[in-house]
């Protein structure tokens, strides 16, 4: 694999077969051809290198829910707390790295009680009594490209360690290369002229004049390797507030089984947010496929949400409309559901005789929203202006709350009514509206009158009485698309009884920019 | 049209007849049926509209689908009222019906008599989404009316049936409102052809209040009949206008000022 460095073809990565014939990464592609030059090259793709990573990353969520990325080939996994769950540390570092072996990859992994610790390790360090690191380069199946190795880093850290233990940490990283941490080329450079080549080197220095003349940042990786400074691992994903999971031995791949699962884990979900006194508002399930692939299924609600029934519901019409994309291939062979939002929710007295109509309103939203998207299903809300497109917007039915002011419908109502003066008994606006206004053709008698006869939809329609112009101008300072400024609009009377809204754009007296006329509504 | 509204009495006896066949299938309702305010036609539906079932609208020609609309609006309006406050109405409508007929506009809705934040709307993709979720929101106890928009044949006696025993669970109703009259057969309740009928002038001499030429064309408890009326969207009332043509003494005054 191949990447251009400052315009120099050089060797980004190589398969093991390369490694043997003496060829190494960083080495210039001109120098390796020379040495063989039947030698296959191909351009190396970050972006698919970052897409696996964070495939990689979303697998890796199986241990743990905090998980960093490290670009371009690292992984960091907070596993304080999450250890004794697969047997101890030592246990979870091999067996993660026995999961990535079958699936192609080839791992090192080191568990540390800091980042910066861990990440040196995993580079540069060498077998040690605590960390056992296996070596061996396989071909890395999921690419989908024989020729390219990867090697994938994973530095897990945060499990506290005794002093003892601590000292020999620091023992350990004394001999590694100043790369190991993780610093600029261009400022180990300098150092290794001085002759300050290992971390032991310059441990000890006085940290004044290391900070002064090589930056803070140097100084910092010093401490943060050491522990001497926290440094938080940044999680990929936000971290749930709640979660449960559930690993299976045998994979499951029957939707029944799924749903019944997450019924399970709803109901665990359940009491611990009830403890806390909180309901979910946006829920997760993730489904780990055996073979890696990570499906994610989100469904969000519009109150605060506990009972595992509505929430199987929820995922059920989810599942429905997703059909191939959570296709379970093999089996899962774990299943999490986790509330990534909450909000306070108290108790509430439940039965189903005397369901509340709003609530179950509520839910209904809610499943509507799982199954045909959360964008289409809206209340359509008023503004202030008087611009027909937007005075009236679409807004997802579920970001508003329900229910407000709902008993003095009949006083706001007329409150509304009045606001718009009226002049005559049909209502002053239509009840539909064509998105786009739709334009016809208009004859009108006097230049600036309402139409005698109009032709829409192919179809000539005689006006038999019209009322307006009622000026609409968009406001000065939302017209910067060029939007014609006024419409004279009008209502019609059709022959027929058909009532519509017709405006009218532009002036007669402009020769240049005739008027025209579209009909942008309809009345009842 | 005259023939149907005097009521001839061999369809009052089918209509009879069949009431008690229903009774026999276990369609008895328990919901009192919702009176429209029409002496005329709640007669022939034997009460009112009947609450937990499907009813039909399409216009009785494309160009009057505005009206066909505004009557199924008015429907859920009236449901919406007395009692029954604090449920909210679902309007679906597919995209296409939305390309072909416009968008449902809150201004107009909340002036016409049904307040949008009552009213949740959703748009589908495909008549069959349209169907499903009309299902389920009749299902849905906190929901008083669906409105269902559809712009082709694609709700067929199955899926009318299916949508019929989902309102049978609670006293909501379903308006399938059609772009063009299907002529396939259905499970709903009543089938209505709706057409705009150029009403009265109000007082000052400006447009009247909105009128209907209502068809009931198929009636599952009763005859048929035609009927002219106004809506009084500040009331929120059907007025009934003369079916027979008197219009030359009424025209400058308006209609719900003469029942007053």
């Amino acid at each position: 694999m191949v990447t251009t460095v400052r315009s120099a073809r050089q060797i980004a990565a190589l398969n093991d077969e390369a490694a043997r014939l003496g060829l190494r990464a960083t080495m210039a592609l001109a120098d390796a051809r020379a040495m063989y030059p039947q030698l296959v090259a191909i351009d190396a793709d970050e972006a698919a290198d970052r897409t696996m990573l964070e495939q990689i990353a979303d697998w890796c969520d199986r241990y743990t829910p905090l998980v960093g990325l490290d670009p371009p080939d690292g992984l960091f996994l907070d596993i304080s707390g999450c250890a004794h769950l697969f047997g101890g540390e030592e246990d979870l570092r091999r067996d993660l790295i026995r999961r990535l072996a079958v699936q192609g990859f080839h791992a090192r992994a080191t568990i540390g009680d800091t980042p910066g610790w861990a990440w040196a390790m995993a580079r540069y360090g060498i077998s040690t009594s605590i960390n056992e690191t296996a070596t061996n380069s396989v071909h890395s199946r999921a690419s989908g490209n024989p020729d390219s190795c990867r090697r994938i880093s994973q530095h897990d850290s945060g499990f506290p360690l005794s002093r003892g233990r601590t000292e020999e940490r620091h023992a350990a990283l004394l001999p590694l290369p100043l790369a190991a941490l993780r610093i600029d080329p261009q400022i180990a450079a300098p150092l290794a002229q001085a002759g300050l080549k290992t971390i032991g080197d310059v441990i000890d220095l006085p940290r004044a004049p290391l900070a002064a003349r090589f930056g803070s940042a140097f100084v910092r990786r010093i401490d943060q390797a050491l522990g001497r400074e926290e440094e938080p691992i940044v999680p990929r994903l936000p971290v749930p507030s709640f979660l449960a999971e559930r690993r299976f031995a045998d994979p499951i791949g029957r939707e029944d089984d799924v749903l019944g699962t997450i019924v399970h884990l709803a109901q665990e979900l359940a009491r611990a947010m009830e403890r806390h006194g909180k309901g979910a508002r946006r829920l997760q399930a993730a489904l780990f496929r055996t073979d890696g692939k990570v499906v994610r299924v989100e469904i969000g609600t519009s109150e605060p949400l506990r009972d595992p029934t509505r929430i199987r519901r929820l995922f059920l019409d989810r599942l429905t409309v997703l059909g191939d994309e959570a296709d379970p291939g093999f089996g899962f062979d774990m299943i999490r559901l986790s509330a990534l939002a909450v909000e306070a929710f108290d108790a509430v007295q439940t039965g189903w005789g005397t369901g509340d109509p709003a609530r179950e309103t509520a839910h209904l939203i809610d499943r509507l929203m799982a199954r045909f998207g959360a964008d289409r299903v809206q209340r359509l809300v008023p503004q202030d202006t008087h611009w027909p497109e937007l005075a009236s917007i679409a807004v997802p039915a579920n970001s508003i709350a329900q229910g407000k002011d709902r008993h003095h419908d009949s006083a706001k109502d007329r409150a509304l009514e009045d606001s718009l003066f009226q002049d005559s008994r049909i209502p002053v606006r239509p009840i539909r509206l064509f998105e786009r206004p739709e334009p016809v053709e208009a004859i009108a008698q006097v230049p600036d009158g309402p139409p005698v006869q109009f032709k829409w939809r192919r179809v000539t329609h005689d006006v038999a009485y019209a009322e307006g112009p009622e000026s609409i101008a968009l406001q000065w300072w939302r017209n910067d698309q060029g939007m014609p400024v006024t419409r004279d609009y009008f209502r019609i009377e059709t022959r027929q009884g058909v009532r519509v809204w017709l405006y009218r754009e532009g002036i007669y007296q402009d020769k240049d920019n005739p008027p025209h006329w579209f009909l942008h509504g309809i009345f009842a | 049209m005259e023939r149907s509204l005097t009521g001839a009495q061999a369809p009052e006896a089918l209509a009879r007849l069949r009431q008690s066949i229903e009774k026999i299938q276990h369609y008895q309702h328990d919901n009192a049926p919702m009176p429209l305010g029409l002496s005329e036609a709640d007669r022939l539906l034997g009460g009112g509209l009947t609450l937990g079932a499907l009813h039909e609208i399409s216009p009785s020609a494309p160009v009057h689908l505005g009206a066909a609309c505004g009557f199924a609006l008015a429907l859920a309006a009236l449901s919406g009222k007395a009692g029954r406050s604090g449920r909210e109405t679902l309007f679906i409508q597919t995209d296409m019906a939305r390309f072909e007929g416009g968008a449902p506009y809150g201004l107009g809705f909340d002036l016409f008599g049904l307040p949008a934040r009552r009213l949740l709307v959703l748009r589908a993709r495909r008549a069959l989404d349209a169907l499903f979720a009309m299902e389920e929101a009749l299902k849905c106890r906190g929901i008083a009316s669906v409105i269902a928009e559809l712009p082709d044949d694609s709700a067929d006696l199955t899926a009318t049936r299916r949508l019929s025993l989902a309102a049978r669970e609670h006293d909501g109703i379903g308006l399938l409102l059609r772009h063009r009259s299907a002529s396939m057969p259905s499970a709903a309740m009543t089938r209505w052809e709706v057409s705009a009928k150029a009403g009265a002038r109000d007082p000052h001499g400006g447009l009247g209040t909105t009128s209907f030429l209502l068809s009931l064309v198929k009636n599952r408890r009763g005859p048929c009949g035609r009927f002219r009326v106004a809506w009084s969207h500040h009331e929120l009332a059907f007025v009934p206008e003369d079916p027979v043509a008197v219009a030359a003494p009424f025209a400058d005054r308006p209609a719900d000022a003469a029942i007053a």
